[in-house]
């Protein structure tokens, strides 16, 4: 477990003492409060909170304190959360995205990765894409036909 | 899949009918169907829920007559696993139900329909097939009301507080459409809306052209929708600004609903482990607009918030940006090159033309026989074969036209249709497909140059048509095939202006691993953004631009020019090069592609007593204040905004798009400091669009006091003793309000910097209002008219931050389409000289593109003088074709055989 001091957090965020309470009670922050002014953190949500807040883990590590109960892991970059671990390349980076939805915007950005060197896997519910702007029938300023 | 040919013969034969989801509901399609007729894929689909076999056991017509054994009732649906490195969000939206509305109506009296659903009325392809008809008696309407903000603006009845952004330009779009489709006198558009939110480019005038049109607009949100007599039309109810209670008639309503976050919203924040805000919009910061909270995902489009198309497209360009940086090791690992089938020799063959002409829905059909010009097609020589289509450019005559090339054996083809510069590529790529050189197509603009401009007169246009495609048909014949060449591409890029939006540019550039040169006209990086204390999401805009500029200055693949200026420009797309001034010293850089962001600065206003008193400020002004002697301002009785200073004003016909939130966001902060302090806003239209509308409800719960001004009837600014005072009508006391001010702040327009030595020097493009013309307003809104140049900033328009930080990365991603290769394939429409050139020099001077150079060689002992062109640098625009005495020079695909013959053509129908 490691413990961090709740101002100390609140100074690294930059959110007052009391936001940081409060986020541990909405569950944004998983922690435990306690000993004292301190937050307790599993290995696994101290990596999340460095994360989701952006915080450089080696520095926070410095101010906090470690109880039994495991230490603070080395991070792996979190570059690509979804790049297949283990098993039939490891540590190796997927040069392909999944763009979810077929309307004008997934389209764009498949197209734009495409021609620049990336398979696209572009997801859609219905059969076809186009989306919203297929049932369009002008556009404007220029009342060009949206098909 | 692979088998089906879409020949329709399935839904043709299937017993089921189903509401059309595509139609809104207002038509009906089989249980199997296409989405609709240009579906990528063309590929039918059976509807599960509603299929006689798949629900109940039993039918299977489709599968009985399917030609091709496409359909498989034994095919279930599947896991699949595929890896990724990188994940973009771009769900869309959700119209806004407004059957929860129930003064409205909305299902219970026929004529009261959506936007979405009015849309289809519209459309070609919608269920009445562009004939507008009511739904309750089929009859054409005359008098239609839009009703703005249904579902947006609002915070009951399960509406949303927030303003969607879009519904005011189109129910103007669709008001002025509806002129097109409908007959005879009567015609009534009318727009009920609160502010008039036209808040982007060219939107004003749109307006402004929509106004002088005809379309009735008025200032008043209706409380009351009923059904006319036999349910048969509707009566509005509504209360007029000056208080008094109107019913009126009107033979149809729209509800301008809004836009909300996707069903799936939820599930999908909840699978991918992202942050929502609390309208269930994915949540990002100003500074990164398209990052969630998760490394990986990126979001864009109407789910990072309500938006309309140009912004979805930069932001999916954007979006692009982030995941091609997260992913830059594995690039090209994965994707692979399209490939084509050898190209067919066609040369000694007997011409055979394929002639397929376009009925573009009604944009066409509707004015031109395209029957008879279809008919008169085959009568021309050489044409075997002739089609007429719905849609030309469908996916589904793609495969036709491919497989009529193969059944005729065609080698020539003519698509009558719309404009070769939209849709000449699609056409080329399907003759290449098909193993035809891409050149052997000509194309009959029988649409903008034709249906457009002769609506009043079938009978000419028809006339017109049939002389179109025959001069097409002729110059067909003489078509030959084309080879494309190729270049390198300099993998460098020079951006142009050291604000935000060029740092964020260079930096993805750079990012990327392409050198960069920023170029910065002061000494000084940051730009206007130095200028402002906060993002409309309260973000510290100094810290974080200190940030970026430092990261700027530190990068080793950034070169940072400051007090630098562009001297020259030459080359083209993927391989320029510039001399530049930099501090009095020259230099020189070599490029492919180049970001133009030279930004914008606040307009100095004449009016309103600024300059002559030290209370009358402007926004930046007002920032400062805000920023160093808080505590002074703090002390102020009352402060004073005026809106719309130099902005939506005959002469900068155009919203600043930025100011009302700006003007919001500071009398909040004033009420902060002080909540006893009289803060009045004195505006037109408030935009506070998308979930900034949030603070306009919040300033207003917090005191602040908003009135509304035309722009006939200006706020005036008078001195009276030592007192600042404003005088301005109050439209709803209907009588003049004195007030004082303390501080009187102005929220004047943003106005692009002087751009003409650049736009002269890359010779594009600006609008009347001097902001940088993009290519497509709505589908290339980052790129340029020229290829290879880019927009990002203030320069193209005003926009707030993180619109500014998207374009700027949506630059890059369409400049990483050019420099991630390193070749480009060039069109193949270029110069060649002839041998009867002898060196006249009169094509020099004209060529736009330096493309032409003078050379001296010797002939038998001779001295000669000849011209030689740079294929690279000719964009085979015609130019030294037509200055050419003596046929010295000719360009490939409009040679002076080619193009007599078309004139030999048109000629022919004279005798």
């Amino acid at each position: 477990m490691i413990v961090i001091h709740v101002l100390t957090l609140a100074q690294e965020i930059g959110v007052h003492r009391n936001t940081i309470r409060n986020w541990v009670k909405t569950g944004r922050i998983s922690a435990k409060p306690g000993p004292g002014k301190g937050l307790q953190f599993t290995p696994d949500d101290f990596a999340r909170l460095c994360r989701d807040f952006n915080l450089a883990p080696e520095q926070l590590k410095t101010m906090a304190r470690t109880l039994p109960g495991g230490d603070v892991p080395p991070l792996a970059t979190p570059a690509s959360p979804l790049a297949p671990r283990g098993q039939d390349r490891p540590g190796k980076m997927v040069g392909a995205v999944m763009v979810v939805g077929g309307g004008i915007a997934g389209i764009q950005a498949a197209l734009d990765l495409a021609d620049s060197g990336y398979y696209v896997y572009l997801v859609e519910k219905s059969p076809g894409i186009g989306g919203k702007m297929s049932q369009l029938d002008k556009t404007y300023p220029t009342n060009d036909c949206a098909m | 899949m692979d088998k089906c040919i879409a020949c329709g013969l399935c839904a043709q034969k299937c017993p089921k009918k189903v509401d059309d989801d595509y139609n809104a509901g207002m038509s009906q399609r089989k249980a199997i169907y296409l989405k609709y007729s240009q579906t990528v894929p063309l590929k039918y689909a059976i509807d599960g829920e509603h299929c006689l076999y798949t629900a109940k056991g039993k039918c299977r017509a489709c599968e009985k007559f399917c030609p091709t054994g496409a359909i498989n009732f034994t095919d279930t649906g599947a896991v699949v696993t595929v890896n990724v490195g990188a994940v973009i969000l771009a769900p869309g939206y959700q119209a806004f139900d407004p059957s929860g509305i129930a003064p409205y109506g909305y299902g219970r009296i026929p004529d009261v329909v959506t936007g979405l659903e009015y849309e289809r009325l519209l459309s070609a392809s919608g269920p009445n097939q562009g004939h507008l008809l009511r739904p309750s008696d089929h009859k054409e309407p005359k008098r239609i009301a839009w009703v703005q903000c249904v579902g947006s603006r609002c915070t009951h009845t399960g509406a949303n507080g927030y303003c969607s952004t879009v519904c005011c330009m189109y129910a103007v779009k669709q008001a002025v459409v509806t002129a097109e489709h409908t007959h005879g006198d009567g015609l009534n558009q009318t727009i009920f809306f609160m502010d008039l939110r036209s808040h982007n480019k060219e939107f004003e005038r749109y307006v402004e052209s929509a106004r002088s049109n005809g379309v009735r607009f008025i200032r008043s949100r209706p409380h009351t929708i009923l059904p006319g007599k036999n349910n048969i039309g509707v009566r509005l109810a509504y209360v007029t600004e000056d208080g008094g209670r109107t019913e009126e008639d009107f033979d149809m309503a729209v509800l301008s609903v809004g836009l909300e976050a996707p069903p799936d919203a939820l599930e999908l924040a909840h699978k991918f482990g992202i942050d929502l805000d609390r309208y269930n919009f994915a949540r990002t910061s100003s500074f990164t607009p398209v990052t969630t909270n998760r490394d990986g995902i990126y979001v864009c489009g109407a789910f990072q918030s309500p938006k309309a198309i140009p912004r979805s497209v930069t932001e999916a360009s954007a979006a692009a940006t982030e995941a091609a940086k997260a992913l830059l090791p594995a690039r090209g690992t994965l994707a692979r090159e399209k490939t084509y089938p050898p190209e067919r020799k066609t040369t000694g063959e007997e011409l055979r033309l394929g002639v397929f002409v376009c009925s573009c829905g009604i944009n066409i059909a509707g004015v031109v026989d395209v029957e008879a010009v279809a008919d008169y097609a085959r009568t021309l020589p050489h044409v075997v074969c002739v089609e007429n289509n719905l849609f030309t450019c469908s996916t589904d005559t793609q495969v036709l036209i491919a497989a009529r090339i193969e059944e005729f054996n065609l080698n020539r083809i003519v698509v009558a249709a719309c404009t070769p510069r939209t849709h000449e590529p699609l056409f080329q790529d399907t003759l290449r497909e098909a193993g035809l050189n891409a050149y052997l197509l000509e194309m009959a603009n029988i649409r903008n140059q034709n249906a457009w401009v002769h609506q009043k007169d079938p009978a000419f246009a028809t006339l017109k048509a049939k002389d179109q495609v025959r001069m097409a048909v002729a110059k067909v014949c003489r078509d030959y095939p084309l080879a494309s060449m190729s270049v390198p591409v300099v993998q460098k890029a020079l951006v142009i202006g050291g604000g935000v939006a060029g740092m964020t540019a260079a930096l993805d550039l750079a990012d990327q691993g392409y050198p960069t040169v920023l170029v910065e006209k002061s000494d000084k990086l940051g730009g206007a953004a130095w200028h402002l204390n906060t993002t409309w999401k309260c973000e510290d805009v100094r810290a974080w631009l200190g940030r970026l500029i430092s990261r700027v200055d530190n990068h080793p693949s950034i070169q940072v020019l400051k007090n630098a200026r562009l001297k020259s420009v030459s080359g083209s797309v993927g391989n320029f090069a510039s001399d530049l001034e930099v501090g009095g010293n020259p230099m020189n850089v070599a490029y492919g592609i180049a970001v133009l962001a030279t930004g914008g600065a606040e307009y100095q206003p004449e009016e309103y007593r600024f300059g002559q008193d030290p209370r009358v400020m402007t926004h930046h002004q007002f920032d400062a204040e805000l920023r160093e002697r808080a505590a002074m301002v703090q002390q102020a009785g009352s402060a004073v905004f005026i809106q719309c200073v130099g902005s939506r004003e005959p002469g900068r016909m155009y919203c600043s798009r930025v100011c009302c939130t700006h003007s919001v966001m500071s009398a909040m902060r004033l009420k902060e400091l002080n909540p006893d302090m009289r803060v009045f806003v004195l505006y037109r239209d408030m935009r506070t669009y998308g979930q900034r509308e949030d603070l306009y409800t919040r300033a207003r719960e917090l005191g602040v006091i908003f009135i509304r001004f035309d722009l006939e009837n200006k706020p005036e600014v008078y001195q009276e003793g030592a007192a600042l005072r404003i005088k301005v009508m109050d439209p709803i006391l209907g009588r003049p309000l004195r007030l004082e001010a303390d501080y009187l702040v102005l929220a004047s327009a943003i106005v692009p910097h002087d751009q003409q030595e650049l736009t002269e020097l890359f010779k594009c493009g600006v609008n009347p209002d001097g902001f940088l013309n993009e290519a497509h307003p709505k589908l290339r809104p980052v790129d340029l008219t020229v290829d290879g140049l880019f927009a990002a900033g203030l320069c193209h328009h005003p926009k707030p931050l993180d619109e500014a930080v998207s374009q700027a990365k949506a630059a890059v991603s369409r400049a990483g389409v050019i420099l991630a290769k390193a070749a480009m394939q060039l069109d193949a429409i270029k110069s060649e000289v002839t041998a009867a050139c002898d060196g006249c020099a009169l094509c020099l001077d004209v060529c736009p593109y330096r493309a032409i150079k003078l050379e001296e060689y010797g002939d038998n002992g001779h001295a000669r003088r000849r011209i030689v062109t740079d294929k690279a640098l000719c964009k085979g625009c015609g130019l030294c074709e037509a200055t050419c005495p003596k046929e010295g020079v000719t360009v490939h695909g409009f040679t002076h055989d080619q193009l007599k013959a078309q004139v030999d053509a048109v000629l022919e129908a004279l005798g």
